[in-house]
């Protein structure tokens, strides 16, 4: 288990060393809670904020964790993961590793989010709520940088997976409940959003907003969670052997 | 026991046979599998170390199994691979450090200090990787292999890109190494290199073995000289008793004869009958290079291989 925790701390290390890296990730959400929480003329909700903070975070969560198969992808090219694999330590550690960083890289991200949108004017929650916030998007985290991982150790390039990310990245986005609440979305998008798993996570962190605790959300999102997990160690596992 | 055993080794892929019924015996020594790039060296080095599985024969490192028993297989060795993956945001000590807990060291600090000293890296174990120089970075990776005292150490073209002074010291270590009692294999196309340090050396040619043993017998079986002239126009091959035809690249015919000296005048003389221009002949003890030629026949032999499809076929790693 300790091996999990080493091959995330590699990660990190690199991660934190990267400065345009760390700003970047940290300025882009930042930019969409001013951009589009700010400045989008919406007459549906009085605090528009409030309703599109749990769009970015989730959005965010995506982005990070779909960002996240390349590290697998040029540990792939570059060598490292043969010698990985060359090591005693249980070979799934490395997997884990990965979407553990992904996850705490997202969550920190996250927390980021929280805090601008408090100081830009958001509704201040009780510390339970954040509890739960937090829990749905380490859910969701983990379910998608799971997929991503699975992906990246079946693409042969980095151009391959970031032409794949692009294509899930935006059409995920677009079409779950992130930018505006179900009432007013033309009833084809309404059909796709209700499905969309991003909107299970967004919905979730909506429900908790008004003080609601999302059960079936959050069961969906655990479910998905460990069958994800499972599939893809045993593709690891097959493509390791 | 042997560190290492194979028994008819052999790896597929799709109806290309890179590895074929590869049979070898390694112990306590240095260990060289020669060969030109794509022939077996490297997807046998990959099956040893458990990143692939043979798909006929067997294999054992240090009495372990490498299909069955794959983590006690992994215990005994170190692997490093022909690209150099070292991370160049970390120091030198951060990425043996790493390998240290990796590999579940006791004293992980302490040994990290003792490999990075054994390695000569003391002074630089705390810049970025990214100021080391490529000696350094393979010397660092040595280091990383070295850090739970393996019994077996694989090295995957170890000096491939490395100026001359970096090669001699990666060598000088590898023997310091193998002084110490560890089992080393390595592969290698530098018929040179392999020359001076391996004990034993495994020529291999389209996933075969086609010569095997020590350097300096496998050249004196090619008798005691060598001969290469250089050769234009329309060339017949002599016979005589004592010379014999190694091969042909290009315009050099290389031959070997028991008596070099006696044979040179002859050859001169063979060699222009049919009208062809004799440019140069000369004389010399017999190297690698021959004992490969020898072994391997003409290499200028077209090999319908494509080594870039092979490279992209490793690392799909099917």
């Amino acid at each position: 288990m300790s091996s999990i925790w080493y091959y995330m701390e590699r990660d990190m290390i690199k991660w934190l060393r990267g400065r345009v890296a760390v700003i970047s990730l940290l300025i882009m959400p930042a930019a969409w809670l001013i951009f589009v929480g700010l400045a989008l003329p919406v007459t549906f909700t009085g605090n528009y904020l409030d309703f599109i903070t749990p769009g970015i975070l989730v959005m965010t969560m995506l982005a990070s964790a779909m960002a996240g198969g390349t590290l697998l992808i040029f540990d792939k090219i570059l060598g490292f993961l043969n010698k990985f694999l060359a090591l005693p330590s249980p070979r799934e550690s490395i997997l884990f590793g990965k979407i553990l960083f992904i996850t705490i890289r997202g969550v920190i991200q996250s927390t980021i989010i929280l805090v601008v949108a408090t100081l830009i004017g958001a509704t201040i929650l009780a510390p339970a709520q954040y509890g739960m916030i937090y829990l749905i998007l380490v859910l969701f985290g983990l379910v998608i940088s799971g997929l991503a991982t699975t992906v990246a150790l079946y693409v042969e390039d980095h151009d391959s997976y970031a032409a794949f990310n692009t294509l899930i990245t935006m059409p995920l986005f677009f079409t779950s409940s992130a930018l505006m609440p179900y009432s007013v979305m033309p009833p084809w998008l309404r059909a796709i959003a209700s499905v969309n798993p991003l909107s299970f996570a967004i919905d979730a962190i909506r429900s908790v907003e008004l003080g609601v605790v999302p059960f079936l959300q959050m069961g969906i999102l655990a479910i998905l969670c460990v069958v994800v997990l499972a599939v893809c160690m045993q593709v690891f596992r097959k493509m390791t052997v | 026991m042997n560190a290492i055993e194979t028994h008819d080794l052999t790896w597929y892929y799709h109806t290309l046979c890179a590895v074929d019924h590869l049979s070898l015996s390694v112990n306590n020594e240095i260990f060289g599998l020669l060969g030109p790039n794509g022939s077996g060296k490297t997807t046998t080095v990959l099956m040893l170390t458990t990143l692939l599985h043979p798909t006929e024969g067997t294999a054992t490192v240090c009495g372990y199994d490498i299909v069955r028993e794959g983590e006690n297989v992994r215990r005994q060795l170190s692997y490093v691979p022909q690209e150099m993956a070292v991370d160049i945001k970390m120091t030198g000590r951060e990425n043996v450090l790493f390998f240290a807990h990796l590999y579940g060291v006791p004293r992980a600090k302490d040994k990290t200090d003792e490999v990075l000293a054994i390695m000569e890296l003391t002074d630089r174990a705390d810049d970025l990787i990214r100021t080391y120089s490529g000696g350094m970075r393979r010397r660092l990776e040595l280091a990383q292999a070295l850090v739970h005292d393996p019994a077996v150490l694989f090295l995957d073209e170890p000096t491939i890109g490395l100026d001359v002074a970096a090669r001699k010291k990666i060598w000088e270590h590898i023997g310091a190494l193998r002084k110490s009692g560890m089992t080393i294999f390595v592969t290698t196309h530098y018929m040179d290199e392999a020359n001076l340090y391996c004990d034993r050396v495994g020529i291999v040619s389209k996933g075969r073995i086609v010569a095997l043993g020590q350097p300096s017998d496998l050249k004196s079986e090619l008798m005691t000289d060598v001969i290469t002239a250089k050769v234009s126009g329309p060339v017949s091959i002599p016979t005589h008793e004592g010379i014999l035809l190694v091969g042909q690249a290009g315009d050099e015919i290389t031959f070997t004869a028991e008596n070099g000296k006696e044979a040179l005048p002859y050859l001169a003389q063979a060699l222009a009958a049919n009208g062809a221009i004799v440019h140069s002949l000369s004389l010399r003890e017999p190297t690698l290079d021959d004992v490969f030629l020898h072994a391997v026949g003409n290499q200028d032999e077209p090999r319908n291989f494509d080594d870039h499809q092979f490279r992209t076929m490793l690392r799909r790693r099917k």
